[in-house]
Protein backbone atom coordinates (compact mmCIF):
# COMPACT_ATOMS: atom_id res chain seq x y z
CA UNK A 1 0.00 0.00 0.00
CA UNK A 2 2.61 2.36 1.17
CA UNK A 3 4.73 1.30 -1.94
CA UNK A 4 2.13 2.25 -3.85
CA UNK A 5 1.69 5.54 -2.55
CA UNK A 6 4.86 6.54 -3.20
CA UNK A 7 4.82 5.47 -6.58
CA UNK A 8 1.90 7.75 -7.25
CA UNK A 9 4.21 10.76 -5.58
CA UNK A 10 6.72 9.91 -7.46
CA UNK A 11 4.79 9.87 -10.71
CA UNK A 12 2.89 13.78 -9.81
CA UNK A 13 6.46 15.10 -8.85
CA UNK A 14 8.26 13.38 -12.38
CA UNK A 15 5.43 15.09 -14.38
CA UNK A 16 5.78 18.47 -12.24
CA UNK A 17 9.12 18.41 -12.88
CA UNK A 18 8.67 17.68 -16.80
CA UNK A 19 6.19 20.70 -16.95
CA UNK A 20 8.87 22.91 -15.04
CA UNK A 21 11.18 21.71 -17.51
CA UNK A 22 9.21 22.60 -20.67
CA UNK A 23 8.37 26.12 -19.04
CA UNK A 24 11.74 26.66 -18.69
CA UNK A 25 12.73 25.87 -22.17
CA UNK A 26 9.73 28.17 -23.58
CA UNK A 27 11.65 30.65 -21.50
CA UNK A 28 14.53 30.45 -22.91
CA UNK A 29 13.36 30.24 -26.53
CA UNK A 30 11.18 33.35 -26.42
CA UNK A 31 14.61 35.43 -24.38
CA UNK A 32 16.90 34.10 -27.64
CA UNK A 33 13.95 35.64 -30.15
CA UNK A 34 13.91 38.33 -28.34
CA UNK A 35 17.76 38.77 -28.03
CA UNK A 36 18.11 38.02 -32.00
CA UNK A 37 15.29 40.90 -32.48
CA UNK A 38 17.68 43.22 -30.52
CA UNK A 39 20.88 42.09 -32.74
CA UNK A 40 21.36 44.34 -35.23
CA UNK A 41 24.44 41.73 -36.34
CA UNK A 42 21.59 39.01 -36.59
CA UNK A 43 19.49 39.37 -39.96
CA UNK A 44 16.23 37.22 -40.13
CA UNK A 45 15.96 36.09 -44.00
CA UNK A 46 14.07 38.99 -45.90
CA UNK A 47 10.53 37.52 -47.23
CA UNK A 48 8.76 39.52 -49.89
CA UNK A 49 5.89 37.07 -50.22
CA UNK A 50 2.89 36.16 -47.66
CA UNK A 51 3.12 32.45 -46.02
CA UNK A 52 1.35 30.11 -48.57
CA UNK A 53 2.38 31.27 -51.80
CA UNK A 54 5.36 28.95 -53.24
CA UNK A 55 8.57 30.67 -53.51
CA UNK A 56 9.94 30.98 -57.02
CA UNK A 57 13.12 31.57 -58.08
CA UNK A 58 14.11 35.20 -59.93
CA UNK A 59 14.23 34.77 -63.47
CA UNK A 60 11.43 32.16 -64.22
CA UNK A 61 9.59 31.60 -66.87
CA UNK A 62 6.70 33.56 -67.19
CA UNK A 63 3.33 33.03 -69.73
CA UNK A 64 0.85 34.74 -71.49
CA UNK A 65 -2.27 35.11 -70.21
CA UNK A 66 -5.18 34.03 -71.93
CA UNK A 67 -9.19 33.77 -70.59
CA UNK A 68 -12.34 36.27 -71.13
CA UNK A 69 -13.08 39.24 -70.37
CA UNK A 70 -15.98 40.49 -68.27
CA UNK A 71 -18.49 41.44 -71.35
CA UNK A 72 -17.66 37.79 -72.55
CA UNK A 73 -14.95 37.73 -75.31
CA UNK A 74 -12.65 35.93 -75.42
CA UNK A 75 -9.11 37.90 -74.81
CA UNK A 76 -4.99 36.78 -74.73
CA UNK A 77 -2.40 39.24 -73.30
CA UNK A 78 0.99 39.05 -74.36
CA UNK A 79 3.88 39.11 -72.06
CA UNK A 80 6.41 36.72 -73.20
CA UNK A 81 8.40 38.70 -75.92
CA UNK A 82 6.94 41.92 -75.42
CA UNK A 83 8.47 45.29 -76.22
CA UNK A 84 7.44 46.04 -72.46
CA UNK A 85 6.95 44.79 -69.23
CA UNK A 86 3.92 43.95 -68.31
CA UNK A 87 2.84 44.39 -64.36
CA UNK A 88 -0.31 41.29 -63.55
CA UNK A 89 -2.40 43.01 -60.87
CA UNK A 90 -4.26 39.56 -59.31
CA UNK A 91 -7.64 41.03 -57.81
CA UNK A 92 -10.72 39.71 -56.35
CA UNK A 93 -13.82 41.80 -57.00
CA UNK A 94 -14.64 40.66 -52.90
CA UNK A 95 -11.54 41.23 -51.04
CA UNK A 96 -11.02 44.78 -48.87
CA UNK A 97 -7.46 45.38 -49.24
CA UNK A 98 -8.58 44.54 -53.94
CA UNK A 99 -10.70 47.72 -53.57
CA UNK A 100 -7.95 50.40 -53.04
CA UNK A 101 -6.66 48.98 -56.10
CA UNK A 102 -9.33 49.10 -58.39
CA UNK A 103 -9.87 52.50 -57.17
CA UNK A 104 -6.21 53.44 -57.76
CA UNK A 105 -6.26 51.63 -61.43
CA UNK A 106 -8.55 53.95 -62.76
CA UNK A 107 -6.75 57.15 -62.39
CA UNK A 108 -5.22 58.21 -65.51
CA UNK A 109 -1.99 59.71 -64.06
CA UNK A 110 -1.29 56.11 -62.44
CA UNK A 111 2.91 55.84 -62.95
CA UNK A 112 3.46 52.01 -63.43
CA UNK A 113 7.20 51.10 -62.45
CA UNK A 114 9.34 50.50 -65.42
CA UNK A 115 6.53 52.07 -67.71
CA UNK A 116 5.12 48.65 -67.33
CA UNK A 117 1.69 47.93 -68.67
CA UNK A 118 -0.94 47.03 -66.36
CA UNK A 119 -3.31 44.01 -66.88
CA UNK A 120 -5.62 42.81 -64.02
CA UNK A 121 -6.14 39.16 -63.88
CA UNK A 122 -9.28 38.00 -62.03
CA UNK A 123 -10.94 34.34 -61.16
CA UNK A 124 -13.00 33.22 -63.67
CA UNK A 125 -17.03 32.84 -63.67
CA UNK A 126 -16.52 29.84 -61.35
CA UNK A 127 -15.42 32.50 -58.91
CA UNK A 128 -16.80 35.55 -60.14
CA UNK A 129 -19.23 37.83 -61.27
CA UNK A 130 -19.15 39.59 -64.58
CA UNK A 131 -21.50 42.07 -63.91
CA UNK A 132 -19.42 43.31 -60.25
CA UNK A 133 -16.06 43.03 -62.23
CA UNK A 134 -17.22 45.12 -65.12
CA UNK A 135 -18.30 47.42 -62.84
CA UNK A 136 -15.44 47.73 -61.05
CA UNK A 137 -12.86 47.61 -64.41
CA UNK A 138 -11.22 50.56 -65.24
CA UNK A 139 -11.88 52.22 -68.17
CA UNK A 140 -8.19 52.19 -69.72
CA UNK A 141 -6.75 48.81 -68.24
CA UNK A 142 -7.04 45.21 -69.37
CA UNK A 143 -8.80 42.98 -67.32
CA UNK A 144 -8.83 39.30 -68.04
CA UNK A 145 -10.41 36.73 -66.29
CA UNK A 146 -8.49 33.52 -65.80
CA UNK A 147 -8.00 30.36 -63.58
CA UNK A 148 -5.40 29.03 -65.27
CA UNK A 149 -3.39 32.44 -64.92
CA UNK A 150 -3.59 32.46 -61.42
CA UNK A 151 -2.49 28.40 -61.45
CA UNK A 152 0.64 29.19 -64.20
CA UNK A 153 1.22 31.74 -61.75
CA UNK A 154 0.92 29.69 -58.91
CA UNK A 155 -0.79 33.11 -57.02
CA UNK A 156 -3.10 31.90 -53.94
CA UNK A 157 -3.94 35.36 -52.04
CA UNK A 158 -5.17 38.22 -53.67
CA UNK A 159 -4.10 41.21 -53.71
CA UNK A 160 -0.76 39.98 -55.42
CA UNK A 161 1.75 41.05 -57.75
CA UNK A 162 3.65 39.81 -60.40
CA UNK A 163 6.41 41.67 -62.80
CA UNK A 164 7.42 40.49 -66.26
CA UNK A 165 10.40 41.50 -68.56
CA UNK A 166 8.61 41.28 -71.42
CA UNK A 167 11.73 41.16 -73.78
CA UNK A 168 13.45 38.39 -71.72
CA UNK A 169 10.17 36.56 -70.70
CA UNK A 170 10.79 36.32 -67.26
CA UNK A 171 9.86 37.01 -64.00
CA UNK A 172 11.31 40.12 -62.36
CA UNK A 173 9.41 40.48 -59.10
CA UNK A 174 6.20 39.53 -57.25
CA UNK A 175 4.58 39.78 -54.08
CA UNK A 176 1.83 40.71 -51.99
CA UNK A 177 1.10 44.27 -51.07
CA UNK A 178 -1.73 46.45 -49.44
CA UNK A 179 -1.52 50.03 -51.37
CA UNK A 180 -0.32 51.20 -54.78
CA UNK A 181 2.95 52.73 -52.74
CA UNK A 182 4.06 49.52 -51.07
CA UNK A 183 3.64 47.76 -54.95
CA UNK A 184 5.18 50.41 -56.79
CA UNK A 185 8.83 49.95 -54.07
CA UNK A 186 8.49 46.01 -54.12
CA UNK A 187 8.44 46.39 -58.27
CA UNK A 188 11.61 49.79 -58.46
CA UNK A 189 13.62 47.25 -56.03
CA UNK A 190 12.68 44.20 -58.21
CA UNK A 191 13.58 46.58 -61.31
CA UNK A 192 17.12 47.41 -59.05
CA UNK A 193 18.11 43.95 -58.57
CA UNK A 194 17.38 42.62 -61.84
CA UNK A 195 19.44 45.52 -63.22
CA UNK A 196 22.40 44.35 -60.99
CA UNK A 197 21.96 41.05 -62.50
CA UNK A 198 21.95 41.92 -65.26
CA UNK A 199 25.35 43.75 -64.88
CA UNK A 200 27.07 40.85 -63.50
CA UNK A 201 26.13 38.55 -66.70
CA UNK A 202 28.40 41.49 -69.16
CA UNK A 203 30.89 41.78 -66.46
CA UNK A 204 31.18 37.67 -66.93
CA UNK A 205 31.34 38.60 -70.53
CA UNK A 206 34.25 40.51 -70.02
CA UNK A 207 36.36 37.51 -68.60
CA UNK A 208 38.70 36.11 -71.32
CA UNK A 209 37.61 32.18 -72.24
CA UNK A 210 39.51 29.59 -73.27
CA UNK A 211 37.68 28.99 -76.43
CA UNK A 212 38.21 32.27 -77.84
CA UNK A 213 42.41 32.03 -77.20
CA UNK A 214 42.61 28.84 -79.04
CA UNK A 215 40.31 30.23 -81.60
CA UNK A 216 43.04 33.10 -82.43
CA UNK A 217 45.52 30.76 -82.63
CA UNK A 218 44.21 28.88 -84.80
CA UNK A 219 43.73 31.59 -87.25
CA UNK A 220 47.08 32.49 -86.67
CA UNK A 221 48.21 29.68 -87.70
CA UNK A 222 46.35 29.30 -90.43
CA UNK A 223 47.82 32.65 -91.69
CA UNK A 224 51.37 30.68 -90.91
CA UNK A 225 52.08 32.82 -87.63
CA UNK A 226 53.55 30.31 -85.54
CA UNK A 227 54.95 30.88 -81.60
CA UNK A 228 58.38 33.20 -82.01
CA UNK A 229 56.99 34.24 -85.78
CA UNK A 230 58.56 38.03 -86.34
CA UNK A 231 55.54 39.42 -87.21
CA UNK A 232 54.51 39.22 -83.60
CA UNK A 233 57.80 41.38 -82.51
CA UNK A 234 57.13 44.26 -85.10
CA UNK A 235 55.94 47.77 -83.98
CA UNK A 236 52.62 48.18 -86.03
CA UNK A 237 53.51 51.59 -86.30
CA UNK A 238 56.30 52.24 -88.93
CA UNK A 239 59.00 54.41 -87.61
CA UNK A 240 59.69 56.09 -90.90
CA UNK A 241 55.93 57.91 -91.39
CA UNK A 242 54.33 59.97 -88.89
CA UNK A 243 51.72 58.83 -87.17
CA UNK A 244 48.98 61.05 -84.84
CA UNK A 245 49.01 58.87 -82.23
CA UNK A 246 53.10 59.39 -81.94
CA UNK A 247 54.51 61.44 -78.92
CA UNK A 248 55.25 64.61 -80.48
CA UNK A 249 57.60 66.25 -78.07
CA UNK A 250 61.08 66.45 -78.53
CA UNK A 251 63.19 64.19 -77.82
CA UNK A 252 60.50 61.45 -78.39
CA UNK A 253 58.08 61.83 -75.61
CA UNK A 254 54.26 63.92 -74.59
CA UNK A 255 54.34 67.18 -74.08
CA UNK A 256 54.49 68.05 -70.56
CA UNK B 1 1.23 30.25 -78.67
CA UNK B 2 -1.99 30.50 -77.54
CA UNK B 3 -5.76 28.97 -78.84
CA UNK B 4 -8.32 31.30 -79.05
CA UNK B 5 -12.00 29.88 -79.31
CA UNK B 6 -15.29 32.09 -79.47
CA UNK B 7 -18.35 32.37 -81.78
CA UNK B 8 -17.35 30.00 -84.07
CA UNK B 9 -14.13 31.08 -84.51
CA UNK B 10 -10.73 29.54 -83.66
CA UNK B 11 -7.52 30.78 -84.11
CA UNK B 12 -3.55 30.40 -82.54
CA UNK B 13 -2.21 33.37 -81.20
CA UNK B 14 1.56 33.50 -81.30
CA UNK B 15 3.76 34.23 -78.13
CA UNK B 16 3.41 37.58 -76.98
CA UNK B 17 0.65 38.83 -79.92
CA UNK B 18 -2.72 40.34 -77.70
CA UNK B 19 -5.78 39.30 -79.10
CA UNK B 20 -9.56 39.34 -78.92
CA UNK B 21 -12.45 37.98 -80.36
CA UNK B 22 -15.60 39.73 -79.20
CA UNK B 23 -19.19 39.34 -80.67
CA UNK B 24 -20.74 43.17 -81.87
CA UNK B 25 -24.89 42.67 -81.68
CA UNK B 26 -26.39 43.13 -84.63
CA UNK B 27 -26.76 46.55 -85.98
CA UNK B 28 -24.36 48.00 -83.75
CA UNK B 29 -21.17 48.95 -85.52
CA UNK B 30 -18.46 50.63 -84.05
CA UNK B 31 -17.07 53.83 -86.77
CA UNK B 32 -14.71 53.13 -89.43
CA UNK B 33 -16.43 50.03 -91.95
CA UNK B 34 -14.97 48.39 -94.67
CA UNK B 35 -15.62 50.49 -97.97
CA UNK B 36 -18.50 48.98 -100.02
CA UNK B 37 -19.98 46.74 -97.45
CA UNK B 38 -23.12 46.73 -95.69
CA UNK B 39 -23.40 47.51 -91.88
CA UNK B 40 -26.29 45.72 -91.29
CA UNK B 41 -26.31 42.30 -88.97
CA UNK B 42 -22.36 42.65 -87.23
CA UNK B 43 -21.52 39.60 -85.64
CA UNK B 44 -18.07 38.59 -84.82
CA UNK B 45 -15.02 40.53 -84.68
CA UNK B 46 -11.55 39.43 -84.03
CA UNK B 47 -8.47 41.42 -83.35
CA UNK B 48 -4.29 40.03 -83.32
CA UNK B 49 -2.04 42.18 -83.39
CA UNK B 50 2.22 42.23 -81.79
CA UNK B 51 2.13 45.06 -79.98
CA UNK B 52 -0.60 46.14 -76.65
CA UNK B 53 -3.97 46.63 -77.90
CA UNK B 54 -4.95 49.20 -76.38
CA UNK B 55 -8.50 49.02 -74.80
CA UNK B 56 -10.58 51.39 -76.60
CA UNK B 57 -10.82 50.80 -80.37
CA UNK B 58 -12.70 50.64 -83.08
CA UNK B 59 -13.95 47.21 -85.88
CA UNK B 60 -11.71 48.59 -88.11
CA UNK B 61 -8.42 48.85 -85.55
CA UNK B 62 -9.05 52.87 -85.07
CA UNK B 63 -7.39 53.16 -82.05
CA UNK B 64 -4.67 50.61 -82.22
CA UNK B 65 -3.45 51.83 -85.77
CA UNK B 66 -2.46 55.40 -84.47
CA UNK B 67 -0.08 53.54 -81.50
CA UNK B 68 1.38 51.15 -84.24
CA UNK B 69 5.51 51.61 -84.28
CA UNK B 70 7.54 50.02 -87.24
CA UNK B 71 7.43 45.85 -87.01
CA UNK B 72 3.74 46.17 -85.79
CA UNK B 73 1.46 44.06 -87.50
CA UNK B 74 -2.71 43.89 -86.68
CA UNK B 75 -4.84 41.54 -88.18
CA UNK B 76 -8.86 42.16 -88.17
CA UNK B 77 -11.66 39.44 -88.65
CA UNK B 78 -15.26 41.41 -89.09
CA UNK B 79 -18.15 39.05 -89.92
CA UNK B 80 -20.53 40.76 -91.39
CA UNK B 81 -24.27 39.48 -91.74
CA UNK B 82 -25.66 36.27 -93.00
CA UNK B 83 -27.35 38.28 -95.92
CA UNK B 84 -23.75 39.39 -97.34
CA UNK B 85 -22.96 35.84 -97.17
CA UNK B 86 -22.27 34.63 -101.04
CA UNK B 87 -23.02 38.13 -102.64
CA UNK B 88 -20.35 39.04 -105.10
CA UNK B 89 -18.11 41.22 -102.80
CA UNK B 90 -17.86 37.76 -100.76
CA UNK B 91 -17.49 35.25 -103.52
CA UNK B 92 -14.58 33.93 -102.40
CA UNK B 93 -14.70 30.62 -100.70
CA UNK B 94 -12.26 30.72 -97.43
CA UNK B 95 -10.11 32.79 -95.87
CA UNK B 96 -6.69 32.80 -97.97
CA UNK B 97 -3.93 30.41 -96.78
CA UNK B 98 -1.31 33.29 -97.31
CA UNK B 99 -1.30 36.61 -97.76
CA UNK B 100 1.56 38.08 -99.92
CA UNK B 101 3.70 41.11 -100.15
CA UNK B 102 2.31 42.44 -103.48
CA UNK B 103 -1.11 42.40 -101.67
CA UNK B 104 -0.64 45.33 -99.41
CA UNK B 105 -0.83 48.85 -100.29
CA UNK B 106 -1.44 52.71 -98.81
CA UNK B 107 -4.29 52.84 -100.58
CA UNK B 108 -5.69 49.86 -98.92
CA UNK B 109 -6.06 51.18 -95.16
CA UNK B 110 -9.19 52.56 -93.52
CA UNK B 111 -7.17 55.82 -92.88
CA UNK B 112 -3.77 56.59 -94.35
CA UNK B 113 -0.73 56.86 -92.16
CA UNK B 114 2.18 56.99 -92.88
CA UNK B 115 4.77 54.05 -92.87
CA UNK B 116 1.83 52.19 -92.76
CA UNK B 117 0.11 49.56 -95.68
CA UNK B 118 -2.96 47.22 -95.07
CA UNK B 119 -4.86 44.78 -97.35
CA UNK B 120 -8.47 44.04 -97.40
CA UNK B 121 -9.90 40.18 -98.42
CA UNK B 122 -13.54 39.57 -98.47
CA UNK B 123 -14.64 35.64 -98.57
CA UNK B 124 -17.60 33.32 -97.68
CA UNK B 125 -16.54 30.34 -95.28
CA UNK B 126 -19.40 28.30 -93.56
CA UNK B 127 -21.98 30.75 -94.38
CA UNK B 128 -20.19 33.55 -92.88
CA UNK B 129 -19.54 36.53 -94.64
CA UNK B 130 -16.02 38.52 -93.34
CA UNK B 131 -13.55 40.99 -94.45
CA UNK B 132 -9.90 40.19 -93.15
CA UNK B 133 -8.16 43.61 -92.90
CA UNK B 134 -4.90 43.51 -92.20
CA UNK B 135 -2.16 46.21 -91.33
CA UNK B 136 1.40 46.52 -91.41
CA UNK B 137 3.64 49.28 -90.23
CA UNK B 138 6.63 49.34 -92.04
CA UNK B 139 8.76 51.77 -93.89
CA UNK B 140 10.84 48.71 -95.35
CA UNK B 141 9.75 45.84 -97.75
CA UNK B 142 6.23 44.43 -96.11
CA UNK B 143 7.94 41.04 -96.67
CA UNK B 144 8.85 39.69 -92.89
CA UNK B 145 5.81 41.27 -91.73
CA UNK B 146 3.35 39.26 -94.02
CA UNK B 147 5.67 36.39 -92.88
CA UNK B 148 4.42 37.25 -89.28
CA UNK B 149 0.98 37.29 -90.54
CA UNK B 150 0.63 34.19 -92.52
CA UNK B 151 0.95 31.17 -89.68
CA UNK B 152 -1.72 33.32 -87.55
CA UNK B 153 -4.14 32.98 -90.60
CA UNK B 154 -2.98 29.32 -91.66
CA UNK B 155 -4.52 29.20 -88.13
CA UNK B 156 -7.81 30.17 -88.52
CA UNK B 157 -10.65 28.48 -89.02
CA UNK B 158 -14.59 28.73 -88.43
CA UNK B 159 -17.72 27.15 -88.05
CA UNK B 160 -21.20 28.04 -88.34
Amino acid sequence: MVIAVEAVVLAVVGLLVAGLLRSHAEILRSLRDLERGLDPDFRQPVRSRPSGVPVRDPGSPAADVVGATPTGDAITVGVVEADQGTLLAFLTSGCHSCHLFWEAFDRRDLAVPGDARLVIVTRSTEHESESRLAALAPRDVVVVMSDEAWKTYQVRAAPYFVYVDGPSGRIVGEGAAGTWEHVSNLMHQALADAEIGKGRRRRARLVPDVDRGVRVDRDLASAGIHPGHDSLYRSPIRRDEPAAEEPGGENGTWPA
Amino acid sequence: MARLSAVGIDVEIPSGWDARIYRRPSGEVRPALAAGASAAGSHAVVHAGNFPLPAARGDFGSGAVEVMREGDVLVVLFEYGPESAGTPLFAAQGPPAALTADRFSPRALQRVIPGQMGTQVFFTTANRAFCLYVVLATRASPGPLVGLVNPVLASLTTNV
